[in-house]
């Protein structure tokens, strides 16, 4: 109480203060939601590329690029370390590049349901429908990214229009944070047809439709290192580019982690700044307040509880700006994640880590702040402080 | 027995590089236990400097000449810490300021309570010898108000509490009545009479008021950082106040 009345005693600095140290955590939270996004997008992508490898023709990533042949499948399975391999059909829902900021594009993925054998470990639960089944060949039916469904105002039992074509919603994916969010996952047969669509005529005549492919995905046998299976891979057919997921992670997590970096590190700076003001504000404050310092040192208050009186105070300025920042950056995450919402672009992930990690640093950073005018003030001559005017 | 005892107390202030000044010159000083006793002098005689040592405020100096010292009911205390020399002064000393020094921003009770935590006497306990304190200066009723909502006299005798409220061997008192009218002069100085007679606690006034000097027990006379005259102790049998005690009244 007595502590929020000295605050109180000098509004506007305490507000300014307060609202420099407001702007550093606004800034740490949203960008720190922004790279929490980035982060669960890699690491979800990590975490399913890890165990396998991904074959795309030469020059693409991700099982994303020129044409395959569905016939590469059984080619691969003959190889020694590999377990079960699958083609699969990805390409962008849209090619329109506006629909194409952070993150992820919405994307098509067609695969026949279960040609996985089981292997897939990507854990996937649905918050309404059900899974595509090996059945689902041959007819016009999706199962829909919790971020994508959103986007498409798409529910279960309805119609989505995809690349032009007409699907029937059967499934709704929980959100994972990662990839699928933004995925249309459709049986093979129909992605081969969306696909020759985008092919250049003269191309797409040479090819047999029921062939196509734009990725394979191959699952080594228990205990046979991925890597070994891409170099087999290499060896035995030409024109393709298999990568494994330290590839992934070489490719993608390195550019993420800069930008992560630098996203954090904007926070950080503007929070600096918010902490050299609270060390103003304090200084100014113990010159203020010199005179009643020394009454209390004559009285009897050690240098110990002068400092903590300080201290304190400052660590409230840190907690009070904490707070207010952290409110105003959840705000502002939420607008923007509604905002984004339709266009199926999610920026933001705001953890309780995030909000706790930085409510908590602004209140050390008041704290360590105010250490310095506390030590000025903690070895004030009692005497001539009671003189001070 | 004597309660405070200095020999060959010294004090040099540097204001600058080549200005220095000899506050104190080598004072030899003794006060008894349950004495009142008034240090008088002109400005600059040094009598606020012996004060500030006596009360543990400032170390003597210990160069230049011989070792001072200074004992506090026969224990040495020339050359405490900073710390220790603290815990002395919440506990075992009150102190009274020529411009009252509360803190602005506290209640007249929580003014007072601020010596019982610094006396390690926190919470509830505190604040019952608070406002124990605060009806023995009759101020029961202006417990909830801030200094600036109180007069001059009130403002002191909350000082006068605040310094009570440990109950003190020692109470120092730099100028209590020199921002006062000679009416609320009288109420504080009647204060800390009462206290001394009724609690025996040792009373240390500076002051430039010889009314004031008249109203204690002995006047210590200082010049040029020396004392010049110790005084002769009245009759400890005087039973009359030397000012009448006028009841505590408060203010409309």
């Amino acid at each position: 109480m007595r502590l929020v009345r000295d605050l109180g005693r000098r509004k506007l600095r305490s507000t300014l203060t307060i609202t420099g140290i407001m702007i550093g955590i606004m800034a740490l939270v949203v960008f720190g939601s922004m790279a929490n996004k980035i982060d669960a997008l890699v690491k979800g992508g990590s975490e399913y590329y890890k165990d396998k490898v991904t074959v795309s023709a030469k020059g693409g990533t991700m099982g994303l690029g020129g044409v395959l042949s569905t016939r590469m499948v059984d080619q691969i399975e003959t190889l020694d370390g590999v377990d079960v391999a699958l083609a699969s059909t990805m390409m962008m829902v849209s090619d329109d590049a506006s629909a194409v900021s952070m993150g992820i594009p919405p994307m098509i993925v067609g695969s026949i349901a279960g040609s996985d054998k089981g292997r897939e470990t990507f854990k996937l639960n649905y918050a309404s429908g059900r899974a595509l089944t090996p059945q689902d060949e041959g007819s016009n039916v999706v199962v829909l990214g919790s971020d994508l469904s959103k986007q498409l105002k798409a529910k279960v039992g309805g119609t989505v229009t995809l690349r032009g074509e007409t699907f029937q919603v059967v499934g709704i994916l929980e959100p994972t944070l990662t990839a699928p969010d933004n995925e249309a996952a459709v049986p093979l047969a129909a992605a081969q047809q969306l696909l020759i669509k985008t092919l250049p005529a003269l191309i797409a005549d040479k090819l047999n439709v029921n062939e196509i492919a734009t990725g394979l995905v191959v699952y080594p046998k228990p205990g046979v290192d991925p890597q070994k299976v891409a170099d087999e891979i290499k060896a035995a057919i030409a024109g393709v580019t298999p990568m494994t997921g330290k590839d992934f992670d070489k490719q993608i997590g390195a550019a993420t982690s800069v930008l992560s970096a630098i996203l954090i590190g904007i926070g950080l700076i503007s929070l600096l700044v918010g902490g050299l003001s609270v060390i103003n504000t304090m200084a100014m404050s113990v010159a203020e307040r010199t005179r009643e310092i020394g009454i209390k040192r004559a009285i009897g208050a050690s240098r110990w509880r002068i400092r903590r009186e300080i201290v304190i105070e400052s660590a409230v300025i840190g907690l009070i700006g904490g707070l207010l920042g952290l409110t105003l950056g959840f705000l502002i995450t939420a607008l923007g994640n509604d905002a984004g919402r339709d266009s199926g672009t999610i920026l933001f992930d705001l953890t309780f880590g995030t909000a706790l990690s930085s409510v908590t640093f602004a209140t050390i950073l008041g704290a360590v702040a105010g250490f310095i005018p506390a030590w000025h003030a903690s070895r004030l001559d009692p005497v001539a402080a009671l003189r001070y005017e | 027995m004597a309660i405070l005892e200095g020999r060959n107390l010294r004090k040099t202030y540097r204001l600058s590089r080549r200005n220095t000044v000899e506050a104190l010159k080598g004072v030899e000083i003794s006060i008894e236990k349950g004495e009142m006793v008034a240090i008088m002098g002109p400005s600059g005689s040094g009598k606020s400097t012996l004060m500030h040592i006596l009360g543990l405020l400032h170390a003597p100096d210990p160069n230049h000449g011989p070792a001072p010292e200074l004992r506090l009911a026969g224990e040495d205390v020339a050359a405490l810490s900073d710390n220790a020399r603290t815990k002395i002064r919440a506990r075992r000393m009150g102190f009274v300021f020529q411009d009252f020094n509360l803190v602005p921003t506290l209640t007249a009770l929580e003014n007072v309570t601020l010596a019982c935590d610094y006396a390690g006497i926190g919470g509830k306990l505190g604040r019952q010898a608070g406002l124990e304190a605060l009806a023995l200066v009759g101020l029961e009723d202006r417990a909830n108000h801030k200094p600036s909502e109180l007069s001059g006299g009130e403002q002191q005798r909350v000082a006068i509490a605040r310094a009570l409220v440990n109950k003190p061997e020692i109470i120092l008192a730099d100028e209590p009545t020199g921002n006062l009218d000679s009416d609320r002069s009288a109420e504080v100085l009647a204060l800390l009479r009462q206290f001394n007679r009724e609690h025996g606690q040792t009373v240390v006034l500076v002051t430039h008021d010889s009314e004031v000097g008249e109203a204690c027990d002995r006047v210590i006379r200082m010049r040029d950082g020396r004392i010049r005259d110790y005084g002769q102790r009245a009759a400890a049998t005087a039973a009359a106040p030397v000012i009448a005690v006028p009841a505590v009244a408060v203010p409309a």
